[in-house]
């Protein structure tokens, strides 16, 4: 269903509004204001006008209308801004047919343009009187209708009998440029094109801007000749031709007269139907029998009812919608209001009651932050959801809509079963946080008018290859896989209002997160300073105390009793143990005093390094190390790494009954990441314990026992690792050694599912 | 004999750091300050270094944690004064911090002991102290009356 862009650039090449020339049923003057000098004229003035468009060049408009009708026109041309053709005046026209002359007007390229239209009657005949009657019917019956579908086709009944013309369609454009008729007026014996979809290049990018433009496209007869201005040079300096896309005579492009012959049509008037200012669709009659021209009177109803139309389109929507939009509404209110009560928007989105598939036809939902994906209901896996993320973030816009993802998107294309349909919103651009809804896929087929994958032939026998619209307008089934139901304005509405409340939660709860951070820093180092002082201060009077109880021992020996001699040595004892505490708790204090200098290290030598420290420190153990030669080299703290490594190799040593100590200390690869580990034949540790040997001044020996270690270590060693972002654990049983595995980078978050 | 003048404000410091000096043998006359700014004031009294020189301490040892003007600020006042005092300075702390440590030396120490929690430490640190400070510098002194 792609559709090339040869048909497009070619029309974009096609400047339709440059074309220099008109229809025959009217004549164009182009004048030089203020004199109101005409400057060009259309060739076939003498049709209308009775004059040459050679004796009009160069003469001024009272020649033409004479003084009363000029200084009318001149009343008009002061009032009004003319930025679109506006009707002037309708004056009595002295010519052979005897009938009233319709000018109407508007300015470009700072030039004036005055279009001549004969009237259809009589001077007497009033637009209003002639169709009031009709009108008033049509008005009715348009009040008796219900939903939008159902107005328009009324209203394109009204029009077939307003117009006269065989056929009229409502025509409705989709976000990809192409359309479908979704409401139909005919002569019973010609085919229906209702229902049936129309490629984007059927009406090209420009043709849909110049429709926008004007209230109103007439052509009367396809088969027309051009009428060319007189001179053919252009009035401008520039040697541009003048811009006619305001000007209701503006000759078609020779793609559109080709296109429309193919289908058989002979004649067409088209008005556009706005949505607040953006196109939504056409107001398409087409004669197939023969041509037909409508004179201004006679268009007038039609014109006025499509702009009135244009004001309805919004309202009959929501009215379709109504009840939906109420129950999105709801959702909506629940969900922020939850919000309000919630500390954390996340278990909001995704709550079992509440939550993100509330009140929206949707079938899936998830939610992607920081890199951590959350699924809800039935959607792409977190894998999928992460590589749209990335796609999601090369698109500019906060909010991306898309019934067609896998078009779009090929990769989407593994999984357009479940979503075909997506809605995205961004929440926050620096942390790559979107919440997307999924719709799935629905296979259907669509009617097109003539295979949508050939808008256009290349005509080869030409030499410049000409375009030509394709010939076959003959149905063309096909069934349309990667689409979803499409999304409607009122959900789009919902979760842009839902994307503006998480923006306002997301910046707050940062704004706050900082706050606490840097109050917790602060109350951190506070904590750490305080614990470095007391412990420092604490180690004079210790140490006082132990001078004076050894004095005691060594001077007064010969008046202690045996149970004096006892007690100074418990004293001794218990400020010994005190004193190692201190000196523990100052170590731990102290790596926040560490300079944090990260640089790519090789771990061997650092390892190599502490175990020779340690060798030296039990020379009489038998203790047998072997050390992996190459390890992994990383970005670390060298001050932190040997910190690491000796605890685990101490406590290797020291909790070791074994006659032969054995270390190995090493490294392997998960899932990308380097996993240190320090393996001993020691005692072990019971796996019930595993929770806690890392908590400071936590023992799970007696103080004299095992040499009686300070508590610190492993807490000392955790702390190491996690300033690296890497974590600790250790696999061992009681009796069965220990190993205790490290990482030293942050882990790459894990998928969580719903 | 030349005195050693010992800057300490506590008594039980003050106590251990004479047990150990007597342990080692040390028989030198001491000098105690309990604070920095009365040292000053001792050391120069306003009569010139040169007709006091047998008085001047052969050695000082120098808390840092003094009440008033502190250990380290009472180093860079010697260095700041224009009489430069030959005694040599050791400082003796609880204070094993190595940004304190070079800051002494940094501010002129000739050494740095970091008081031990056990006495037999404290008789050895002392007994280095003795040795190095007292034998080494008075030896040269008896060769050059010789």
């Amino acid at each position: 269903m792609t559709i090339t862009n040869v048909d497009l650039s070619s029309c974009d090449r096609e400047q339709v509004h440059l074309v220099g020339a008109i229809q025959p049923h009217g004549v164009l003057l182009v004048l030089a204001e203020p004199e109101l000098r005409i400057v060009q004229a259309s060739t076939n003035s003498a049709d209308f006008l009775d004059v040459p468009c050679e004796r009009l060049v160069g003469q001024c408009l009272d020649g033409l209308l004479g003084e009363e009708n000029t200084a009318a026109i001149r009343t008009q041309l002061v009032k009004k801004e003319l930025a679109n053709a506006t009707h002037l005046i309708s004056v009595p026209f002295l010519s052979s047919q005897n009938g009233v002359v319709h000018i109407s007007g508007n300015r470009i390229n700072g030039l004036l343009l005055l279009e001549f239209e004969l009237s259809a009657g009589t001077v007497e005949m009033i637009p209003a009187h002639a169709y009031s009657s009709r009108l008033q019917d049509m008005i009715q019956q348009l009040y008796g209708s219900a939903g939008l579908l159902s107005f328009l086709s009324v209203v394109v009944e009204q029009v077939r009998i307003l117009t006269g013309f065989e056929r009229v369609m409502i025509y409705r454009f989709d976000r990809d440029g192409s359309g479908m008729v979704i409401a139909e007026a005919k002569e019973t014996n010609l085919e229906a094109y209702l229902g049936l979809h129309y490629p984007a290049s059927d009406i090209p990018e420009p043709a849909r801007r110049l429709f926008a433009l004007s209230p109103l496209r007439h052509l009367p007869d396809v088969d027309y000749v051009p009428v060319p201005l007189f001179p053919d040079q252009s009035p401008l300096s520039d040697g541009s031709p003048v811009d006619l896309s305001h000007s209701f005579l503006r000759s078609v492009s020779v793609m559109y007269t080709s296109y429309l012959r193919n289908m058989g049509v002979k004649a067409t008037l088209v008005m556009p139907l706005l949505k607040s200012d953006k196109l939504w669709g056409l107001i398409s009659c087409m004669h197939h029998s023969e041509p037909k021209y409508l004179a201004y009177e006679q268009r007038f109803p039609v014109e006025l009812l499509s702009r009135m139309l244009s004001l309805r389109i919004g309202d009959l929507e929501n009215l379709d919608h109504y009840a939906y939009r109420t129950q999105l509404i709801q959702a909506y209110c629940q969900l922020i209001g939850e919000m309000g009560r919630a500390k954390n928007y996340h278990d909001v989105l995704f709550g079992s009651k509440i939550n993100l598939l509330n009140g929206i036809n949707a079938d899936g939902a998830a939610l992607l932050e920081n890199g951590k994906v959350t699924l809800l209901g039935i959607t792409p896996t977190a894998y999928q959801v992460g590589l749209l993320a990335e796609w999601l973030a090369q698109q500019k816009d906060a909010v991306l809509v898309t019934h067609c993802l896998s078009y779009n998107f090929q990769a989407a294309g593994e999984f357009s079963a479940v979503a075909s349909g997506l809605l995205a919103i961004r929440i926050s651009r620096v942390n790559l946080t979107w919440v997307m809804w999924f719709r799935p896929e629905v296979l259907s087929e669509t009617h097109w008018a003539g295979d949508p994958k050939k808008p256009v032939i290349i005509d080869d026998e030409d030499q410049e290859s000409r375009l030509q619209p394709r010939t076959s307008f003959a149905l063309w089934k096909e069934t349309v896989r990667g689409y979803s139901h499409p999304w409607l304005d009122c959900e789009i509405e919902h979760v842009s209002k839902l994307q503006q409340n998480l923006h306002d939660i997301l910046a707050e709860q940062t704004y706050q997160l900082i706050q606490l951070n840097t109050e917790l820093e602060l109350s951190n180092q506070a904590l750490n300073n305080f614990v470095y002082a007391a412990s420092h201060d604490l180690k004079e009077p210790l140490r006082g105390i132990h001078n004076y109880a050894e004095l005691l021992r060594l001077e007064e020996d010969e008046h202690l009793s045996g149970q004096g001699h006892q007690r100074i040595e418990t004293i001794l004892y218990l400020t010994g143990r005190m004193h190692h505490f201190l000196e523990a708790l100052l170590e731990y204090s102290h790596l926040d005093h560490i300079d944090q200098d990260f640089q790519i290290r090789s771990i061997t030598p650092l390892v190599e390094e502490v175990v020779d420290m340690l060798k030296n420190a039990n020379p009489d153990d038998c203790i047998t190390i072997d050390i992996q030669p190459a390890m992994p080299d990383i970005l670390c703290n060298s001050t932190f790494v040997k910190v690491i490594f000796q605890n685990l190799i101490m406590n290797a040593i020291k909790y070791n009954a074994e006659a032969v100590k054995t270390i190995k200390i090493g490294c392997y690869t998960t899932n990308g990441m380097p996993v240190f580990f320090v393996q001993d034949n020691g005692i072990g540790i019971s796996s019930e314990f595993h929770e806690y040997i890392f908590q400071p001044f936590k023992r799970l020996h007696g103080h004299k026992e095992y040499g009686g270690g300070s508590g610190v270590g492993l807490a000392l060693t955790q702390k190491a690792i996690t300033q690296h972002g890497g974590r600790i654990w250790i696999e061992s049983g009681e009796g069965k050694g220990s190993t205790f595995c490290f990482t030293l980078t942050p882990e790459h978050v894990e998928e969580r599912g719903e | 004999m030349r005195p050693l003048m010992i800057v300490e404000d506590s008594d039980e410091d003050f106590e251990v750091i004479c047990w150990a000096l007597q342990k080692t043998g040390c028989t030198h006359p001491i000098i105690r300050t309990e604070r920095a700014e009365e040292a000053l004031s001792r050391l120069f009294p306003g009569l010139p270094q040169i007709d006091r020189i047998d008085q001047l301490p052969c050695l000082m040892l120098l808390d840092l944690n003094l009440p008033g003007m502190n250990g380290l600020q009472m180093l860079k006042e010697l260095r700041q004064m224009k009489q430069k005092l030959s005694t040599p300075i050791v400082i003796l702390s609880t204070s094993d911090n190595p940004l304190d440590i070079a800051a002494c030396y940094r501010f002129g120490a000739a050494g740095y002991i970091v008081k031990p929690f056990k006495l037999e430490q404290y008789i050895e640190k002392i007994r280095d102290l003795t040795r190095y400070w007292f034998n080494t510098i008075t030896l040269p002194e008896e060769k050059c009356d010789e």
